[in-house]
């Protein structure tokens, strides 16, 4: 009998194991690859619990997984098993503004959130580039962030209370409804970021944000992306703290303008895009210091003239990672070595490493991120039917990731760990891994969850 | 080793990073969930047919098949990726292995009998005004279509009776122009050559055409030897001599995808209404309209699906309107078929109304 049949006869519903909707199934937004048995679209906590409890008993791989578009092989079944399609589970349970809180399930897609809010003068504030496709569920096993965090932090930062069914089936509420509790460890902050490989979040409390009165967006054009990145330095240790501040390198702005023709960008060697927040006073002043302190090395700073044109340079600078894809037809973005982060004062640092590799490997590699909290994107796009190229490609990604952790900084700041750098987890980690294993192996003896990631 | 140079259409499937923008705006995939059912997935079952990793089972044709080629995926998609494209080519490759399904069978069968994919027997021109005049030569001709033809004989008789007097003469013996044959994956060569001749002997260089789908398809899948109109830009043009009246209406437009998207025919359309009554737009327009589910063989494959669609659309008309006005059949049957509350008219009804 074939797993989907099993299945079904515990009464789960909404399988498929067709083999086409498997190789739908197969990938995310990485070059990982891995083919499911079958893929089963839950509807509720009991019945995540009862196929948890299935796979478990008979050693079944599960991965979890939201809109994959996770961009390290997070929900990819690299071992095989089952899928468990979440982003079924889509409901907004309940707004609470008295309580700075909402309930939802995981497979709420991030935006919608943000548009239910936004008419009570409320917002989540992680804000990933992929809102308008990323499920919350995915955002929290990723720890994703975005643009804002360099003010507001990562998603950790705004989860409550998960409700998670562990490997055995059982199902836990990890936290608390009050904005503060230290019962116990902080299984929380444990969950998220793990990845879907300790337990499957089938609900999550999570902290709101009154909407700031007023933004600005200030954009400061420079020579190069060595004086941006001193830029930034400058500006952080100045005092202010802006709500987003994300560098685009020339081939960047090359492909945000082939996104969107109209966006009025100068040729620079790189530009910085600077957001400050707060009451309309407080913005004034903090544009009027980024500016200043940004005079000496920049050669050209403008303002955004009103918020719709602020808001369509942020659309199309959440995009512009796909859309390097556009500049050449014949080359695809491929995401490898994509998302390191580094301690603020060695960006200038890790940004001339990261043109020499480019130099010494003849590929070239755009630079663009939340350079405001030291993440870093850099993009490729290669011929995907050249196979030396693609071998390239890697190697490029090993010698940044370890340039990245030479530098006291990190292969992933957001996108996650994955398939696609759980070896560097021991290089980063050192004998922390062995802690990480060793709560893994607790957790999940029989290592049905998400197996293959994050090096556990 | 193959590069896309040699394999332009394995590239064009590889333009997809899988980023997954398009779940956020394919109107199917919000219908169903299965990944198999975005424009992503889609772009994957092409990329595993291309491969040879794939063989075609009902999953693939069901994807495949519900695609209305809306294209609003490709519109949002970052990477410059063609979904609708890659859609209809797979569809061919499903066809070259035998995989139609039988509603696509039917249709076809019945456009090689008939000359028209609704199988109609009857003479093409029977809707024609006994009183109407046909010219013979202009530069200027009318392509009717077959929904005009057979289905809307009333509405071609409306657009002729105006399109006569501003010199628009007739095709002598016009057939399908092949839109259905080809977007289900069909080879519609005969089609094209057949119209060609008869463009070629009418000496006009402009066809002008009211069906959406035979205007995507003169413009894009017949040589470039003439130029394409749809009625609403040639009655845009001639809004002066139209002697149009204003009526105290306020109505909404709904953008058809396969001239707005497709072709940028938004503002045309938009001119016409405005010089007759008040237009309220509905809440997606433009290149962001939401599909009304008629196309792409949907409607007919997916009656269901189709009629979800459709009224996924009719929620989005705006309050306190008389009409809804399309400047495509195929979506002014779906809306209407959708259940509109309000009467759903042609814009040539709407000018009709301005003119009498
Ligand atoms: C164009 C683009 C821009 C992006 N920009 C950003 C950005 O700015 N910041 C950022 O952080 N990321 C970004 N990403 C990466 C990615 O979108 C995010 O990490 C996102 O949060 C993943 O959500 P998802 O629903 O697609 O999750 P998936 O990719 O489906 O899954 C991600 C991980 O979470 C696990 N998971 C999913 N659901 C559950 C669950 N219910 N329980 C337990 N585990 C679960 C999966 O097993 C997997 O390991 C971007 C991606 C793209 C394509
Ligand atoms: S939006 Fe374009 S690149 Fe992104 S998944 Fe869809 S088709 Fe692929
Ligand atoms: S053309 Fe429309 S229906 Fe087809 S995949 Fe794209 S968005 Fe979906």
């Amino acid at each position: 009998m074939d797993l989907a049949e099993q299945l079904r006869n515990i009464g789960i519903e909404n399988i498929s194991s067709s083999p086409s909707q498997m190789y739908c199934y197969c990938t995310d937004a990485s070059q990982i690859r891995g083919m499911p048995e079958c893929v089963v679209r839950p509807r509720n906590t009991e019945q995540v619990s009862d196929i948890v409890k299935f796979a478990n008993v008979n050693g079944i791989p599960l991965v979890a997984r939201g809109a994959g578009t996770g961009m390290a092989g997070g929900a990819v079944a690299v071992k095989g098993g089952i899928v468990l399609d979440m982003s079924g589970m889509d409901r907004i349970i309940s707004v609470e503004v008295e309580n700075l809180q909402v309930l939802v399930e995981p497979g709420v897609v991030h935006s919608k959130l943000n548009e239910v809010l936004k008419p009570q003068g409320f917002f989540f504030p992680p804000d990933p580039g992929s809102s308008e496709m990323c499920t919350l569920g995915g955002l929290i096993g990723n720890n994703g962030s975005g643009m804002r965090s360099v003010k507001y932090g990562t998603t950790r930062h705004y989860v409550l209370d998960l409700e998670v069914v562990m490997a055995d089936g059982s199902i836990i509420h990890t936290g608390s409804k009050t904005l503060k509790s230290i019962t116990g460890y902080d299984l929380t902050g444990l969950m998220v970021g793990s990845e879907g490989t300790l337990g499957i979040i089938t609900k999550a409390l999570l902290k709101i944000h009154p909407l700031p009165k007023a933004r600005s967006v200030m954009l400061a054009s420079f020579e190069t992306a060595e004086m941006a990145g001193e830029a930034v330095v400058r500006t952080l240790a100045s005092g202010i703290v802006p709500s987003a501040c994300e560098i685009l390198d020339s081939t960047t702005i090359q492909a945000l303008k082939s996104y969107d023709p109209q966006l009025d960008l100068s040729d620079a060697g790189a530009i910085l895009l600077f957001e400050v927040d707060g009451t309309s006073g407080a913005v004034r002043e903090g544009i009027e210091t980024i500016k200043e302190v940004c005079s000496s090395l920049s050669f050209h700073t403008k303002a955004a003239k009103d918020t719709a044109e602020a808001e369509r340079i942020w659309s199309a600078r959440r995009m512009v990672g796909a859309a390097i894809s556009r500049i050449d037809p014949k080359r695809t973005r491929v995401y490898a070595g994509e998302d390191i982060g580094v301690p603020i004062k060695e960006i200038p640092l890790m940004l001339s490493h990261i043109h020499k590799i480019s130099e010494e490997s003849g590929i070239p590699i755009m630079i663009y991120g939340h350079i405001g909290d030291g993440n870093l994107h850099t993009g490729m796009a290669i011929d995907l039917l050249d196979s030396a190229q693609m071998e390239t490609v890697n190697k490029i990604a090993d010698r940044i990731h370890r340039t990245a952790i030479m530098l006291g900084g990190t292969v992933s700041a957001e996108h996650g760990i994955g398939a696609a750098r759980a070896e560097y987890v021991r290089m980063e980690k050192g004998n922390a891994l062995d802690v990480m294993i060793a709560i893994k192996k607790a957790l999940d003896p029989k290592g049905i969850l998400n197996p293959g990631k994050m090096g556990v | 080793m193959v590069s896309s140079d040699q394999s332009p259409e394995l590239g064009s499937v590889l333009k997809c990073v899988r980023c997954g923008t398009c779940r956020s705006v394919c109107p199917v995939f919000e219908e169903f969930g299965w990944e198999s059912k975005t424009a992503r997935g889609r772009m994957l079952l092409a990329q595993g047919l291309i491969r040879g990793e794939l063989e075609p089972d009902q999953e693939m044709i069901e994807s495949l098949s519900m695609c209305t080629t809306c294209g609003i995926c490709e519109q949002k998609c970052p990477a410059g990726a063609t979904p609708p494209k890659v859609v209809q080519s797979a569809r061919q490759q499903l066809v070259q292995k035998g995989n139609a399904t039988s509603a696509q069978l039917q249709m076809y069968t019945r456009a090689a009998e008939t000359g028209n994919p609704l199988g109609e027997t009857a003479n093409r021109k029977q809707w024609i005004d006994e009183e109407s005049e046909e010219q013979k030569n202009s530069e200027y001709v009318y392509f009717v279509g077959c929904l005009g033809s057979y289905r809307y004989p009333e509405l071609a008789r409306k657009t002729f009776r105006i399109l006569e007097q501003l010199g628009v003469a007739l095709l002598e013996d016009e057939k399908c122009c092949g839109s259905p044959i080809m977007r289900t994956g069909f080879d519609a060569g005969e089609f094209v050559s057949h119209n060609l001749d008869q463009i070629r002997k009418s000496g006009a260089h402009t066809v002008i055409t009211s069906c959406a789908g035979c205007y995507n398809t003169l413009k894009k899948d017949y040589p470039d030897e003439f130029n394409v109109m749809h009625v609403s830009e040639f009655l845009a043009e001639h809004l002066d001599e139209l002697d149009l009246k204003r009526l105290d209406l306020t109505v909404t437009f709904h953008d058809s995808c396969h001239l707005g998207r497709s072709h940028g025919v938004y503002d045309a359309p938009r001119r016409v209404i405005e010089a007759i009554c008040d237009l309220k737009e509905m809440k997606s327009i433009k290149e962001n309209a939401r599909c009304c589910g008629g196309g792409g063989g949907v409607r007919t494959g997916y009656p269901e699906l189709s009629m979800k669609l459709s009224r996924k659309r009719l929620a989005e008309v705006p309050d306190n309107v008389d009409y809804i006005v399309t400047a495509c059949h195929l979506c002014r049957n779906n809306l209407i078929e959708g259940g509109s509350e309000h009467e759903v008219i042609d814009l040539v009804d709407l000018v009709c109304l301005a003119i009498d």
